[in-house]
């Protein structure tokens, strides 16, 4: 297992003990910790010993929701310190390692697209990433904002789709069909690139083979929601949930043979 | 008798367009501020100008003003200070969650300009109708809100935002050219009320189109022998509330004229700054009633808050006050 694999194995260790402590957004939050893992290690300029450098590459959640993943993501990397317990269920402002706040659905590519074009603007040479759900594509706010982004050519600017193909209500083709995904997203004038989205060496270099075009890319990275706990795993019921005490030993024990 | 001694406010002059008015002032911003970027979702006439000068400085959103408002947020997060414009009714009801959650809660310097609020858009009806943008832009945290009273007074309150980066602002412009106000109206911070006419009898407070219409009303006023003070009232958040109970004096009566719904309105927030005991308070605004296909001034004379409605307001209330002494 590479250290990164270890990293995203550690983060799902965390949100499962967060779990047990209270109902949170369980299976969002697993679907995208390797999509996370992958870009924070392999993606992202970043410079760990200064959080706040002012050229980083930035990442917004969009699909707030899976907070937690990010939260223990982040804590793995040594940029959060705090008791995870004590933060929103959403990302917010004021968070170390949070660059918006986030979780109402179909903000974050719009506000990413403006950090692009401001990026470009100010004459920097910065990426922005955003990670949208893919349930959170039925807000129409997504497409204007995938419509301007093509518009103003914004080559800065990488959307992963976290496609486990859940949203609350149940599986997305069945709520409001997406499909054909990457065909919207082509037609809206993206370059479109897919992916294992629980193979962070695909993941990594399918965004890195997405950047080399011009334009916006984005990258659909199929996923299992609740990925890593057995009972959970494509079971939209653990959209939101707390894990009692038998549960937290299954998941932990599942999570501790995968090392 | 006094109205010999008081001209009418009324000039010759021809009514003037805010949006024509400050199209220069943000092309000279943008050569002063090299942060300044404009955005329009169907807001295009404000920024001819800055497209003029430097196209890189206007971004056309299209008509989209949920992303309009979303990308003014990032761009503001990247050091950028973005002045937003799109139709009144649109961008406020439209985007109302990007401009709480993108700008307001992070406290961001964008300052959004609606074109159209209250009943500017007259005979085209409800759907371009925003009586109620002060309401919701007063609920946000942390907006500032300004409803000016014509083409000058949109310049000073623009000027004045220009060169104050604290937070994010909504700024009410007329869909449709306004009378010309007296000098008064537009001099002096905007950020206070602005004595038009002085008058012991009753002091007529008006926000935006109504200050056209206090000063009407004390003209008319006048020939029933009442002598009203008329101040216009530009900033309605944070409302200045020390200044409206200093102008208010020991006068018996106030009466606030807004074309608006009335919470978070002028009405409510006089009547809180004044308190008890204090004045009577009249709120004249606007309510949910259907309106009519009608210009603009006849749809201010169907909520009540034309000059008429304003002079009525005051009669009614002496002739009350006088049968009960």
């Amino acid at each position: 297992m590479s250290n990164v694999d270890e990293l995203a194995r550690r983060a799902r260790l965390r949100v499962v003990e967060l779990a047990a402590r209270k109902a949170i957004h369980l299976g969002p939050a697993l679907s995208l910790i390797d999509v996370l893992a992958a870009l924070y290690t392999r993606i992202l300029r970043r410079d760990p010993a200064r959080p706040d450098w002012p050229d980083r590459d930035l990442l917004v959640l969009s699909k707030g929701h899976g907070a937690y993943g990010l939260y223990a993501v982040l804590a793995e990397l040594g940029v959060l310190t705090t008791d995870l317990n004590e933060l929103p269920g959403h990302p917010s402002d004021g968070i170390p390692g949070i660059e918006a706040a986030t979780g109402a659905l179909g903000h974050g590519l719009s506000l990413a697209s403006g950090l692009a074009l401001g990026a470009r603007l100010a004459g920097k040479d910065r990426r922005v990433y955003v990670i949208t759900g893919d349930g959170e594509l039925d807000e129409g706010s997504n497409w204007e904002a995938a419509q301007f982004a093509a518009h103003h050519r914004l080559g800065n600017l990488v959307a992963v789709v976290d496609r486990n193909r859940l949203q609350q209500e149940g599986d997305t083709e069945e709520v409001c069909a997406l499909e054909p995904l990457a065909d919207k997203w082509r037609a809206f004038g993206w370059r479109v690139g897919e992916s294992d989205g629980h193979d962070i060496t695909a993941i990594a270099d399918a965004v890195t083979a997405l950047e080399a075009g011009d334009g916006p890319a984005v990258l659909i990275a199929h996923t299992t929601k609740g990925r890593g706990v057995p009972f959970a795993e494509g079971d939209p019921a653990w959209h939101m949930g707390e894990l009692d005490a038998a549960q937290r030993r299954i998941a932990v024990a599942a999570l501790t043979a995968s090392a | 008798m006094t109205t010999t001694s008081i001209p009418p406010h009324h000039t010759s002059v021809a009514p003037q367009s805010m949006r024509a008015a400050l199209a220069p002032v943000l092309a000279a911003a943008v050569d002063d501020d090299s942060s300044l970027i404009a955005l329009g979702a169907d807001g295009r006439a404000l920024f001819n100008q800055v497209l003029e000068r430097d196209p890189r400085r206007y971004v056309d959103a299209g008509i989209a003003e949920a992303n309009l408002v979303g990308v003014a947020a990032g761009l503001a997060r990247a050091g950028l200070r973005p002045v937003a414009a799109a139709m009144a009714p649109f961008l406020v009801r439209r985007a109302y969650e990007q401009i709480r959650l993108d700008v307001c809660v992070p406290g961001l310097p964008v300052v959004l300009l609606g074109v159209g609020g209250g009943f500017g858009y007259g005979p085209l009806g409800p759907t371009h109708h925003a009586p109620d943008d002060i309401t919701l832009m007063s609920a946000m945290p942390g907006m500032r809100v300004y409803c000016p009273a014509d083409a000058a007074d949109a310049v000073s309150v623009v000027r004045t935002l220009l060169a104050d980066t604290s937070g994010p602002a909504y700024v009410r412009l007329s869909a449709r050219p306004d009378p010309v106000l007296p000098t008064a109206a537009s001099e002096g911070d905007p950020r206070g009320p602005r004595l038009l006419r002085d008058g012991d009898d009753v002091l007529v407070l008006a926000t935006g189109r109504c200050v056209a219409e206090a000063l009407d009303a004390a003209d008319g006023l006048a020939a029933d022998g009442v002598v009203a003070a008329v101040a216009s009232v530009t900033t309605l958040r944070p409302f200045p509330a020390t200044a409206i109970r200093e102008l208010a004096g020991r006068r018996p009566l106030v009466v606030t004229a807004a074309e608006s719904l009335a919470p978070g309105g002028l009405g409510p927030a006089t009547a809180e700054a004044l308190g008890r005991p204090g004045p009577a308070v009249i709120s004249l605004h606007t309510d949910h009633r259907y309106p009519p296909v009608a210009a603009h001034q006849d749809l201010l004379r169907f909520y009540g808050v034309d000059g008429q409605g304003i002079r009525s307001a005051v009669l009614s209330y002496r002739h009350r006050k006088t049968r009960e002494a």
